[in-house]
């Protein structure tokens, strides 16, 4: 489902040029959960941002679903992006002039064929009361908890029904218990069929996960 | 991203930074409002002006000269034969000769059943101008304005404006009564006395006492004269043995852009051209076009400059929220989506701002009439509003500063399509 091959990535400062991934090889199959585990800094989020084609600089082959994305146009690639890949980041990301459900109906409406906006709205209700955040729907990311806005996060990356959640330190910013939770919604995605791939330094999300990568100096062992 | 998102987005963005789309489209509206209340101001006082100094685009009023050798030698007279000249220059369609009356003409009791209205013991001194049927045809509706001959009724044409000056300014300052509104003066009868001069000394030996019908009232017709038919004013110069040719002929061009052609014809021939009431209407044009210009221009300044105030504050808003554009491109928005998303916000600015404008300029306009209305005194040809709203003006209100807060919104646009997700989400 998602396919690395051989990808190098590196940073420019100044004239220097700054290798973060050497030659990366991985492979995520639908129902499984990977996890990347490496210490800050260590270019795991660059990794994700590669696999989620929000990075397009990199030398190699990366795939999803089955698409090679450096033959995609930008259209195809946001299409890739809003129908098959969901994202989990760290500081959760959500735009906080919106509400809860207004989050969660973004990747409805960037939709070149959206459906009509009612539609939109029920199942963005749908993915809030999958993830118990039905009650907050109205409410604004600032009234939320850490652990409620990763909730409606999830819900947003699960909404457009993707193949493939990247998340990036997903319970870095949550306490341990709420954190938890979290992890047990990703198994039980993945245990969906869905590929998820998390990036994380720690070591309890890296248990909830079939395979454990980690990521050191620029490459996967 | 289809249409329908682009909305939802753009308005959920708006809804977002409350306080910063409503400044933005105060900037388009009061510029909106400008150009609106500006360019309704200089039609409503141009149409006033034109109402005013109803000068035919394609009249042109040939006079003798006023100095001249030839005319002591003989030369450059207004008869008929200078008349047939005159109406074979080419673009003329047609000459209408007038000649002033020189038999003094006066009313020295009122009209049967407006005794009460004419002030005792006044007798009205009247100009009187002949003139041709063809010259006031269009204003008779079809009654024949023709001399009835020794004791019949005069048939007369006045000046739409005197009835204006009259209501406006000689009722009020002679205590007179005022026209009633609807009321026709068309088919009142005078009783006249031809060759009664108020001027002592200026009278004639043999006073004929007649009547005047008025069948009409054109603006071809000089303000303070009564038109008869041209020849009614022969037979009255020949029974009161007066000579003398025309006062003056009429040319009525073709087309307008004919008169200044005409016009040089005209003067070459020998004769002047009498500018009077087309210079007054062109001078008041003039100012009105100028000032009006004037305003507009500051007008369209005032959108430049809340385009540049929408584009100013757009960009800052495209600077702050970069991290959400990139989610929004991390969510399957595409650069391009993400431009056209800038633009549809500033483009809402511009039309609620325009909209809003537009209402503004439309309400200062009642209240300044009203605030006319109350301050300044009755004159004449005052308009009942000093503002013209034609049908397009709302929508050239509406859509310029649309097209500012388009334009102000271009390079924000632009900084928020370059925007790189993976850099700006690490």
């Amino acid at each position: 489902m998602i396919s690395l091959s051989g990808v190098e990535k590196s940073f420019k400062d100044g004239a220097r040029e700054i290798p973060v991934l050497r030659g990366v090889d991985l492979c995520v199959e639908e129902g499984e959960m990977a996890a990347i585990l490496g210490p800050s800094g260590s270019g795991k989020s660059t990794l994700l941002h590669v696999a989620g084609g929000l990075d397009r600089d990199y030398r190699g082959e990366v795939s999803v679903a089955g698409k090679l994305l450096d033959r995609l146009g930008a259209r195809e690639l946001a299409r890739l992006r809003n129908e098959t890949i969901g994202f989990v980041f760290q500081s959760f990301n959500l735009l906080p002039g919106l509400s809860a459900l207004e989050n969660v109906m973004l990747p409805g409406m960037l939709r070149l064929d959206s459906e009509p906006p009612g539609a939109i709205r029920v199942r963005a209700m749908e993915a809030l009361e999958r993830v118990g955040l039905l009650p907050k729907a109205a409410a604004r990311p600032a009234r939320l908890s850490g652990g409620e806005r990763q909730r409606v996060a999830i819900a947003r990356a699960l909404f457009a029904r993707p193949r493939v959640l990247l998340a990036d330190e997903p319970t870095g910013n949550l306490d341990a218990s709420t954190g938890d939770e979290i992890t047990r919604l990703f198994s039980e995605v993945a245990s969906g069929g869905m590929a998820v791939l998390v990036v994380t330094h720690e070591e309890r999300v890296s248990r909830a996960a079939g395979r454990v990568l980690y990521l050191r100096e620029g490459r996967l062992s | 991203m289809s249409a329908r998102g682009l909305v939802w987005i753009a308005r959920a963005r708006l809804r977002a930074d409350r306080r910063g789309a409503l400044l933005d489209a105060a900037a388009a509206c009061v510029g909106g409002a400008a150009l609106v209340l500006f360019l309704a101001l200089g039609l409503g006082v141009s149409g006033a002006a034109r109402r005013m100094f109803p000068a035919d685009a394609r009249l042109v009023e040939v006079i003798p000269p006023l100095v001249s050798l030839r005319g002591v030698l003989g030369g450059e007279k207004l008869d008929d034969r200078a008349v047939g000249r005159l109406a074979a220059i080419p673009g003329v369609s047609a000459a209408w000769p007038m000649l002033m009356l020189k038999v003094p003409v006066a009313a020295p009791q009122a009209p049967p059943g407006l005794a009460q209205s004419w002030p005792p013991g006044m007798t009205l001194q009247i100009p009187v101008l002949g003139v041709p049927q063809a010259m006031v045809a269009d204003d008779v509706g079809g009654v024949r304005f023709e001399d009835p001959g020794p004791g019949g009724t005069i048939p007369v044409v006045l000046s739409r404006r005197l009835l204006e000056v009259y209501e406006k300014t000689i009722a009020p300052a002679w205590n007179l009564p005022r026209i009633p509104p609807g009321v026709s003066l068309v088919g009142l009868e005078m009783p006249v006395q031809i060759g009664l001069s108020i001027v002592p000394g200026k009278g004639e030996p043999e006073v004929t006492p007649a009547r005047v019908r008025l069948i009409g009232l054109s603006d071809r017709v000089p303000m303070y004269v009564m038109a008869v038919p041209l020849g009614t004013a022969r037979r009255l110069h020949a029974e009161y043995g007066k000579e003398g040719t025309y006062t003056k002929v009429a040319l009525l061009a073709s087309r307008p852009d004919d008169v200044p052609a005409v016009a040089a014809a005209v003067r070459r021939m020998g004769f002047d051209v009498d500018e009077g009431d087309r210079a007054a209407a062109e001078r008041v044009g003039a100012v009105v076009a100028v000032t009006a210009g004037a305003l507009v221009f500051l007008s369209v300044v005032m959108c430049v400059l809340a385009a540049l105030a929408i584009a100013r504050s757009l960009s800052a808003s495209v600077a702050g929220r970069a991290r959400e554009i990139a989610i929004l491109q991390a969510l399957g928005a595409t650069p391009s989506d993400v431009r056209r998303v800038v633009l549809l916000e500033g483009g809402m600015i511009g039309l609620s701002g325009g909209v809003a404008g537009t209402f503004l300029a439309l309400l200062i306009s009642l209240a300044l009439d009203a605030a006319a209305f109350s301050l300044l005194p009755d004159f004449p040809f005052r308009p009942e509003t000093f503002f013209a709203f034609p049908p397009w003006l709302p929508f050239l209100g509406t859509a310029v500063p649309v097209l500012a807060a388009l334009a102000g919104a271009l390079a924000p646009a632009a900084a928020a399509a370059r925007v790189e997700p993976a850099r700006t989400l690490s």
